[in-house]
């Protein structure tokens, strides 16, 4: 399976799109030669198989009732179960993906990575509520407990995340309509703090990246620059919001879209760990110059977040690398605790100093605290992979 | 004739493919002077050569100076004190290895994993690479560390005139790379940094681009980015006598686990070129004693004859009161002479004026640091040369003796 980061979807970019977005994206791709029954098992959007469920008042029938381990597209079909209106596809008691509104005669789809194993096709109010699932075939992820429970782990983390970042990027969205601008500077933070804890999977989605997160100098034409920053660039620099409705309306739908997106993604240990160096390589590349929040000095946000973000990421992959090499999980958990202590001084009630505020010194230290952390942290991916 | 010889001493290396066989230093150095060119292309057959790693003394001292430096200080973090002895065995068996030209690791990278060499040295020769370390007196503070702290070991004094960016200057550790590859020197910093990150953080670099110093006589005396020949009279690496009294530690030390090493200077001193270059070369050659082309002293007509300091004319001293060469001399120094190991360097511009940030990144070695001192301290009170000079980095060092078979950095340090 790949351990390397690359992109999965080998999707469109814009001119847009950022250097990070194009270079080191959160990894899901195989290594270039693998052989195809690898391809298989961790699956390629090209490659999904797909299953036809059938709802009837009876209650859903899957055709196949079997697939092999990868990318799997339900399309559900309700054939005049009026009191069905949904369908569920559950590992145990979660749910992984779901059709919802689905009335008589409609039809819908959802699309899952999924393991080997044993799910649950639920369908609430049918005469028989439950069907099993089965998916075949061995992966790397599979052949230890361990690691499907920090696969888990991480999703559950990141979709917990990625529904915090909607409801706030909502609400700062409502401001900016408003034209609340002291409303909507209180409330930027708050949205871009969950979006940079999972920086690295919004940005495995290609285009979605440069589109919430695109910085002034990312974009070939102004005209089309939109996202966060570009409602920073209003609120800090321009200090008016006239106009960013349409810029908001955006940002909302792109986020919802995202969230959508990363419900149906699962993560390999190996890929976790990666990500997890990848939101630190963030903090050295962007944030700890002031660029990244270059109006509203708000960097300190983006870099707690990102180091709170790998620490999550590690800490699901954690039991996985102490069975190898204990030593070194002990190193990364002091490192970790040395560089959320470099930021304490800078910590203000519930919030942190401008940017603008941290000296030479300060910022040298925080990148060499960081620093410190991922350079033992890159040897994980080959040990829990 | 000379001809004759250096070829075939090139056709015996190359039978050899390395000059391991010219083990220590003196054999290196003679084995180097049949070539008679300092020019990394004339040096080409050395390239190959490998400078010994372990030895009574550490390389890079006397070693004939190669053609680039990198110079790196580091920082311990307090919180992570107790791997530094770690870190220092892993240096020791990095350098080991990159000195001799082998990749950093045993070689059987994991493809999911990092490279343990960072790569940019993998077949290139050993180029003469050498690692030295040193410890700055900020490193002593450490409890442990406290018993092991020579007494001569305390940072440097302010000098007159002195610009000192704290950001390059001190250190805890400091590491001289010196190699014939500029490419190589780096490499091995690089490499000694990453294997460090978390235990030790990097303080400042310093890069140097031409030696202007020689170590050995048959090296040819490199000029400065003045001009003018430097290190004519420099302590060469035959004068056994000269560096036991001036350069090695010795038993008179309170720290017996030091004799063999020696206390390591650097300053970065930025030369105001361009007024430098507005200047008449007589004045040139007045401020530091020698005339520009020949390197002569202004009392003599060839590079080595011994300057006459006594000679007047119209009753005032041929070599001036304050000229950079009588100050720095032996002569006016209670008979006190360095080892120079100094390297040209330049970081651009100065982004506040657009002038060149440039000039020399001044290495020496001495068996106690007052030598230094004193010598620096006339020097920045009455050397003429001082009205073009700026001191904007320093650093003070105690260098430990060489490596015994098997010993390493951190066993060395910690006793």
């Amino acid at each position: 399976m790949s351990r390397r980061r690359r992109h999965f979807v080998a999707g469109n970019f814009p001119p847009a799109a950022r250097i990070g977005a194009l270079a080191a994206v959160f990894p899901l791709l195989l290594v270039g030669c693998a052989s195809k029954e690898q391809k298989e098992q961790v699956g390629e959007s090209s490659e999904a198989r797909t299953v036809e469920v059938t709802v009837t008042t009876e209650g859903c029938r899957p055709e196949p009732a079997k697939v092999s381990a990868g990318l799997v597209r339900f399309h559900v079909t309700n054939q005049g179960a009026a009191a069905v209106n949904e369908v569920e596809l559950l590992a145990g008691k979660r749910i992984l993906g779901e059709k919802e509104n689905l009335a008589p005669g409609l039809s819908g789809e959802f699309t899952l990575r999924l393991e080997p194993g044993t799910y649950t096709l639920y369908c609430p109010n049918a005469e028989t509520q439950r069907t099993d699932f089965t998916v075949t075939g061995t992966t790397a992820a599979s052949s230890s407990a361990g690691a499907a429970e920090a696969t888990t782990t991480y999703h559950d983390y990141v979709v917990a995340e990625a529904r915090e970042l909607l409801e706030e990027t909502e609400r700062f969205a409502d401001s900016v309509r408003r034209g609340d601008v002291a409303a909507a500077r209180e409330l930027y933070g708050e949205a871009r703090w969950h979006y940079e804890a999972i920086e690295p999977v919004a940005e495995s989605f290609g285009d979605l990246d440069p589109a919430i997160d695109a910085r002034a100098d990312d974009v070939a034409d102004p005209a089309q620059w939109t996202g966060f920053h570009r409602i920073e660039k209003a609120l800090w620099a321009d200090g008016s919001l006239a106009g960013m409705t349409p810029v908001a309306d955006r940002l909302v739908a792109d986020v919802r879209r995202l969230v959508d997106l990363i419900t149906t993604q699962r993560y390999q240990p190996a890929q976790i760990a990666n990500g997890a160096v990848e939101l630190l390589d963030e903090i050295g590349r962007t944030k700890v110059t002031g660029e990244e929040e270059r109006y509203s000095h708000t960097d300190l946000v983006d870099i707690d977040a990102n180091l709170n973000g790998a620490k999550e990421a590690y800490e699901a992959i954690r039991p996985l690398l102490v069975r190898k090499n204990a030593d070194l999980a002990q190193t990364i958990d002091q490192r970790f605790e040395s560089a959320l202590a470099a930021l304490a001084p800078y910590a203000r009630g519930e919030s942190w100093v401008a940017y603008t505020e941290v000296d030479t010194a300060g910022r040298r230290a925080i990148a060499q605290h960081v620093d410190a952390v991922a350079e033992p942290l890159s040897q994980v991916a080959a040990l829990v992979g | 004739m000379r001809a004759m010889v250096d070829v075939s001493r090139r056709a015996f290396l190359g039978t050899l493919g390395i000059a391991g066989a010219f083990a220590g230093g003196g054999a290196a150095g003679a084995a180097l002077g049949l070539w008679g060119s300092p020019s990394p292309a004339a040096a080409g057959g050395s390239s190959a050569q490998r400078i010994p790693f372990r030895g009574p003394h550490q390389a890079g001292i006397t070693t004939p100076a190669q053609d680039r430096l990198v110079f790196s200080a580091f920082d311990v973090n307090a919180a992570a004190f107790d791997q530094l002895r770690a870190v220092l065995d892993r240096w020791t068996e990095a350098a080991e290895a990159m000195t001799a030209g082998r990749p950093v690791g045993p070689g059987d990278d994991d493809p999911a994993a990092p490279p343990s060499d960072t790569g940019e040295a993998l077949g290139l020769p050993p180029s003469r690479l050498t690692i030295t370390i040193g410890y700055g007196p900020s490193l002593f503070a450490h409890p442990a560390l406290r018993p092991r702290r020579p007494a001569a070991l305390k940072p440097l004094p302010p000098f007159p005139g002195d610009r000192l960016d704290p950001l390059r200057s001190g250190g805890d550790i400091a590491v001289q790379a010196c190699a014939d590859d500029p490419q190589v020197a780096f490499h091995a910093v690089r490499n000694l940094a990453r294997i460090g990150r978390g235990v030790v953080t990097t303080r400042w670099v310093q890069l140097g681009f031409g030696r202007t110093s020689s170590t050995t006589a048959d090296q040819q005396t490199p000029r400065n980015l003045m001009g003018f020949k430097d290190g004519t009279r420099n302590i060469r690496a035959d004068e056994t006598e000269a560096l036991d009294r001036y350069v090695w530690i010795g038993t008179e030390s309170d720290q017996p686990w030091l004799v063999g090493g020696t206390f390591l200077v650097v300053r970065r001193i930025r030369m105001l070129i361009e007024a430098w270059d507005r200047d008449s070369l007589q004045d040139q050659e007045q401020v530091i004693g020698r005339f520009k082309v020949s390197g002569a002293p202004l009392t003599g007509r060839d590079e080595f004859d011994p300057p006459d300091f006594s000679a007047t004319c119209g009753g005032e001293p041929v070599i001036p009161r304050d000229a950079h060469i009588r100050l720095a001399s032996a002569e006016e120094n209670d008979g006190v002479r360095m080892l120079r190991r100094g390297y040209s360097f330049t970081d651009g511009m100065d982004g506040t004026t657009g002038e060149l940030d440039a000039g020399l990144f001044f290495i020496s070695f001495h068996k106690d640091p007052e030598i230094f001192v004193s010598i620096q301290r006339k020097l920045a009170t009455s050397d003429a040369l001082r009205e073009y000079l700026v001191h904007t980095g320093s650093g003070l060092y105690v260098c430990p003796p060489g490596l015994k078979g098997g010993q390493t950095w951190g066993a060395q340090l910690f006793g």
